[in-house]
């Protein structure tokens, strides 16, 4: 293999010391950080509640009824536009207006970087996975009121409309968190380092997407000041229409998250087609990526409906249009579809990258190449392009044209053919497998035995009969939390155990591993299959009252929810444990994963590559006598190596240039 | 607490850079059409909304009396955007050739189109012959005129930084070609975006054309 070496330009060499001139000392909290981000969206939020308050105060609508939702949702808005303007998210957009250049992107190190704007993917990634989890802690939190309400069908802690709207609130939170706990902490680290780039397509996008999620997070809190709303996750119209004040928390948060998964997504599918490093051909593409790709098509096309109809509904509070009131010639149904056509997209944007994450864990701990790779791809891209044509199976009890009911009852069971794809993958790559039973590999296979109730519990809901018989009751929500927490945040917590030695460098505790997985799996177990028994026996959700009969195993599904609860926080004492108090360094490649991602050196270098890697194969030749190295990392790109990237060796003559530096294409 | 901020240290080739600036000019590519994508997915769902309630029209109030918003101001917006677009489309093609002053004549012509369009859109809202909640049509047209208002503003926000750049641009690049012709990474970036924008503005312009016929002329 003949490859070209020409001259490098020094920029300097990792790990010296900068030269004068090009280090400066910055205090972290001078320039935009989190603190300053913080104080402009409150002094947004009372801007926007005194502008709304001087434009709509005296309308006869609003006018001694004590809610003026122009109010609430200027104050929200201009809060969040005040968020991006003191975190810095705005600047370059800005500058831009004048033609400035991007400024040259600098390292920095330091517990400052935070806190900050960065454009670095690896920082962001780790801003996003302090966010999402405080977001599933504050969920669990309200997960764990939920049960200490249900602990009794007639002592009651809360009234009934603190319940429902801790329901709400619960639901709207955990759905927020869950779509983003993959697509924006971990792949938002590992792509670049999967797919041998240095960087995401759009930076600035990258760390914009974390600044909206946050944002929502501030706004979707807000609603329970407010009074909280009554429609849980799903919004429904209209009840929607005449909800409290915590209604356009709901709305806002949504719309603000959603723009953060759009942007994420966005930049996702423009790095991956286009930063594949040389040789990285699309059947060389590591199976995490193939289910990012899959999920950032779903973020880009069906997240836009969501955002629109959050839209809609916020019109309708605000500018008095009638798009869900049936009076005035709206339709509640129409939130009702609108809402469906991104939620139903959206439980397979929070499955996807699970799948993904074990597709990436198990040939690694099994020593066997992952099986039949090509149809597990084909499987996420079909289920992607399926989830667009299943979402009326959602309104089967709400008084659609019956003969539309074998239509999306088909197109549901379809479903059921890719995702078997998928999970076949994983079972061919465990047959006759000697397992390695690390922490990671636990995740995965407890992914597996939970996915497979919930996903066969999901066939039974697409079937029309039964999903009129069980449907608004514990049993769907013991369905979706099978699938949602048992596959998802499952894969999430085998991804982090898998992937943290590389992202901080410190080795997590064994034993308390092992402890959070145990607790985890048999608690998730016994919080939620009881949950299958009584929505089978007639408990409807959302309701804060029971039949007394099902006390017990409602108890017994508490107790095993704090258990559950008391899991994370093993979780956190390991974090904070393994990373500040007693930190063990981790070798660079602890699992001995062919994964590009591990070739790096840890901590992995601020540009990722030093060159420019050729990939050379897939990454999961395991057990092979000599499988060929996965990649190149010494040499230059260009010069006879397929380019499976949409680069490749080009005109010389550019030289000089620090691939971090942008120009207008670094959004 | 103190910390070091520090440039990347990194030793590129020419080569390494020129396939991240391939990469960068494909990204743009990419997002541009990605941008199409999801605001066709946006206003989708508009068009949806706008035959689910015609189709349903629940009370009898899809469109009591036959209103519509106001034709002629309706219309002066459709055909400002669509000049507007057309415009730069000529003018990026004239750059093609290399004339990079022309397309900026056009480009900022087309800015100035679009921001009167926009300002006009505005307008219609506070002329509108019905309460925006009295029927089907009246809310479909209000979520109309705030969609169409984003996108031309967004159009315009567009254009006029790649006008800004092309100003910087200019004076960079003058001796390898001008903006139009020069091969400087920062020169074959910006040709990229202005690709990228004006398909964009070619779908904004689609997009009006299709909800002026679904507003006031097959209604």
């Amino acid at each position: 293999m003949a490859i070209s070496m020409h001259e490098s330009v020094d920029l300097g060499r990792p790990g010296e010391t900068p030269p004068p001139g090009a280090a400066k000392r910055r205090s972290p909290w001078l320039g935009q950080h989190m603190g300053t981000a913080l104080i402009a969206a409150a002094g947004g939020f009372a801007l926007g509640h005194w502008a709304g308050n001087a434009i709509a105060g005296n309308y006869e609508n609003v006018a001694g009824s004590g809610q003026n939702n122009v109010a609430t949702v200027l104050a929200l808005s201009f809060g969040v536009l005040g968020w991006l303007i003191g975190s810095g998210a705005l600047n370059y957009p800005l500058a831009k207006l004048v033609g400035k250049e991007p400024a040259p992107e600098i390292e920095e190190v330091g517990w400052g970087r935070y806190f900050r704007f960065t454009l670095d993917h690896k920082v962001v990634g780790m801003q996003y996975i302090i966010a999402v989890l405080l977001f599933l802690f504050t969920g669990g939190l309200l997960a764990m009121a939920i049960r200490t309400e249900l602990l009794s069908p007639t002592t009651h802690y809360f009234g009934p409309g603190t319940y429902i709207a801790v329901v709400s609130e619960h639901g709207t939170v955990m759905m927020m968190m869950a779509t983003s706990v993959i697509t924006g902490p971990i792949a938002g680290w590992l792509i670049p380092l999967m797919i041998g780039s240095r960087r995401m397509a759009f930076p600035r996008v990258e760390a914009f997407s974390f600044w909206m999620f946050t944002a929502g997070y501030l706004v979707i809190l807000t609603a329970l000041p407010f009074g909280g709303f009554p429609t849980g996750w799903t919004g429904y119209a209209p009840l929607q229409t005449q909800a409290a004040g915590g209604m356009d928390s709901y709305l806002v948060g949504f719309a603000v998250v959603g723009i953060g998964m759009i942007t994420a997504g966005f930049n996702i599918i423009a790095t991956i087609i286009n930063y594949r490093a040389p040789g990285m051909t699309w059947s060389r593409l590591p199976i995490f990526i193939w289910s990012l790709l899959a999920v950032a098509s779903l973020l880009a096309l069906a997240t836009p409906t969501l955002v629109t109809g959050g839209l809609f509904g916020i019109l309708d509070r605000t500018a008095q249009t009638a798009f869900f009131v049936n009076e005035h010639g709206g339709s509640s149904f129409l939130w009702e579809n609108l809402f469906w056509f991104f939620g139903h997209p959206e439980v397979y944007i929070m499955a996807l990258p699970g799948f993904g994450i074990v597709g990436e864990i198990l040939p690694v701990f099994t020593g066997k190449p992952l099986f039949g790779y090509r149809v597990g791809a084909a499987g996420m891209l079909g289920v992607a392009l399926l989830s667009f044509f299943v979402w009326q199976h959602h309104l089967f009890q709400s008084g659609i044209n019956p003969d539309m009911r074998p239509l999306f009852m088909l197109t549901t069971e379809l479903i059921s053919i890719p995702t078997g794809f998928i999970y076949l993958t994983g079972m061919g790559t465990l047959w006759k497998a000697k397992i390695r039973f690390e922490v990671p590999m636990l995740f995965a296979l407890a992914l597996y035995f939970n996915f497979l109730i919930g996903g066969i519990t999901g066939v039974f809901l697409s079937d029309v009969p039964v999903n009129v018989t069980v449907h608004g009751s514990f049993f769907v929500l013991a369905h979706f939390h099978y699938t949602i927490m048992g596959g998802l945040i499952f894969a999430f917590f085998g991804g982090l155990y898998y992937w943290l030695p590389k992202m901080t460098g410190k080795t997590l505790n064994k034993t308390l591993s092992l402890v959070h997985f145990w607790m985890m799996f048999i608690f998730f177990n016994l919080t939620f299959f009881p949950l299958f028994i009584v929505g089978l026996l007639g408990q409807p959700r959302r309701v804060f009252e029971y039949a007394q009969r099902l006390q017990g195993l409602n108890d017994f599904s508490s107790i095993s929810a704090y258990l559950l609860g008391a899991s994370f926080l093993v979780f956190t004492a390991n974090f904070a444990w393994s990373l500040w108090i007693d930190p063990k360094p981790a070798p660079a490649n602890p699992w001995g994963s062919r994964g590009l991602e591990w070739q790096t050196p840890t901590p992995v270098p601020f540009n990722n590559f030093e060159r420019i890697p050729v990939i050379l194969a897939d990454p999961y030749h395991y057990g092979e006598e000599n499988p060929l190295p996965v990649a190149d990392l010494g040499v230059p790109v260009g010069a006879g190596v397929g380019s499976g990237g949409s680069g490749g060796s080009g005109p010389s003559g550019i030289s000089g240039t620090t691939l971090i530096e942008g120009g207008p294409g670094d959004v | 607490m103190s910390e070091v901020s520090r440039t990347p240290q990194l030793m590129t080739t020419p080569e390494e850079a020129a396939y991240e600036l391939r990469a960068a000019e494909g990204a743009i590519w990419t997002g541009s059409r990605l941008l199409v994508g999801i605001f066709t997915f946006v206003f989708a769902s508009l068009a949806f909304a706008y035959f689910y309630l015609r189709s349903s029209n629940n009370s009898g109030l899809w469109r009591p009396h036959g209103v519509t918003a106001p034709t002629t101001i309706g219309a002066s917006v459709f055909a400002i955007v669509l000049a507007s677009a057309a415009l730069n489309l000529y003018g990026t093609w004239r750059m093609r050739k290399g004339a990079s002053v022309d397309w900026e004549v056009s480009a900022w012509t087309a800015v100035g189109g679009l921001l009167l369009a926009l300002g006009l859109q505005i307008w219609e809202v506070t002329r509108l012959p019905f309460y925006p909640g009295s029927s089907g049509y009246a809310s479909t047209f209000i979520g109309w005129a705030v969609l169409n208002s984003t996108l031309l503003l967004g159009c315009a926000y567009w254009l006029e930084t790649l006008l800004a750049r092309a100003i910087r641009l200019r004076r960079a690049v003058a001796e390898d070609g001008g903006p139009s012709r020069s091969s400087a990474p920062p020169a074959r970036l910006f040709r990229a975006n202005l690709e990228g924008c004006t398909t964009f503005l070619g779908f904004g312009a689609l997009v009006n054309l299709i909800f002026f016929l679904v507003f006031y002329v097959v209604v």
